[in-house]
């Protein structure tokens, strides 16, 4: 792996990245835009899901178009952040905050596919079920919204992090 | 009248030096400046998309509004607090960085932008608040709030790397 870094910071666009002040920091300051987008989207959706936003209405209807959000911000991040690692590969590969800032997002974007989306998706039709089913969703939403908002917040803070830690 | 002696000044108020001198003042008050951004432009975007007609249709806009500005608030009340500490530590050298000239301008016509939106188009807002495609008041609107936002973001990081 360590050989595979030392090729990607030499290839023409790290270097480029790594030599021109002002690509580094536009790149830079489109990643961040995606990730606004990103956490945005994931705010929104699991304020929603925590029945703060808008009650009374199927949180489906909120986490689809912040799914979209996410994964649009996901991939103009994720674009940016491949070139913003190259230069630095080696460094950021061993670097604690980076590998945390890593696994939050990868913990994050499973948690929201696998566990968020289908509690959006089961409380569709839950008040069919009964009161006791209702509240028992309402509890699931509920800890699945705290769950997400702390996976993303924690991103978001090692992101900051590892931009002013670096 | 020179406005450096004030910007020397700011420099020299016990927010600045805290924030210049101290290890952790800088780095916190970026990080909560950056969360502040997130909270803000992250939550604004979505009632620009619904301006705009591409997202949330199903939901009115000016609910919309009431149930995201809250949150855009208390973002834009972080950010712009700790973005004055910032600015207090490195006045001179903010004052002069063409990148925070960019990021203030662009705010200002943010802040005219939303002036105009609620001066204005919001005020025949029953006329459109369920339609799925706003009038193009309000699509200009939203779109201009993305665009200028987006350079407040990309200019804010532009800055940090050119002023130090």
């Amino acid at each position: 792996m360590a050989s595979f870094f030392a090729w990607l910071e030499s290839t023409r666009v790290a270097l480029a990245v790594r030599d021109t002040l002002l690509l580094n920091a536009g790149l830079s300051g489109v990643h961040l835009i995606g990730f606004a987008l990103t956490t945005g989207g994931a705010l929104v959706a699991n304020l929603n899901l925590l029945g703060v936003l808008f009650p009374g209405r199927p949180p489906i209807e909120v986490t689809r178009p912040a799914s979209r959000g996410i994964a649009l911000g996901l991939l103009i991040s994720g674009a940016t952040g491949v070139f913003l690692f190259a230069p630095r590969a080696t460094a950021a590969s061993v670097n604690g905050i980076f590998q945390l800032k890593m696994a939050l997002l990868v913990t994050a974007v499973l948690f929201h596919v696998f566990v968020h989306r289908r509690v959006a998706r089961a409380t569709r039709h839950v008040h069919l079920s009964g009161p006791s089913a209702v509240a028992w969703s309402q509890t699931t939403q509920r800890a699945t919204a705290i769950v997400g908002l702390l996976l993303w917040t924690g991103l978001a803070l090692s992101g900051c992090a590892f931009i002013l830690l670096e | 009248m020179s406005i450096h002696p004030f910007l020397e000044w700011l420099e020299a108020t016990p927010v600045g030096v805290m924030i210049k001198e101290s290890a952790w003042g800088f780095p916190i008050t970026v990080a909560v400046h950056i969360m502040g951004i997130m909270l803000s432009v992250g939550t604004l975007v979505w009632f620009d998309l619904r301006l705009l007609g591409v997202s949330m249709t199903g939901y009115r806009a000016s609910l919309m509004y009431k149930r995201l500005a809250p949150w855009m608030v208390t973002g834009f009340a972080v950010m712009f607090v700790t973005g004055l500490m910032l600015v207090t530590a490195y006045a001179t050298a903010a004052y002069s960085n063409l990148y925070f000239r960019i990021k203030v301008s662009a705010m200002v016509v943010a802040a005219i932008n939303a002036f105009v939106y609620h001066r204005y188009t919001e005020r025949r807002i029953a006329l459109w608040d369920e339609s799925a495609a706003p009038p193009k008041g309000a699509r200009v609107a939203g779109l201009l709030s993305i665009c200028v936002w987006a350079t407040v973001i990309v200019a804010g990081r532009i800055m940090s790397y050119t002023m130090f």
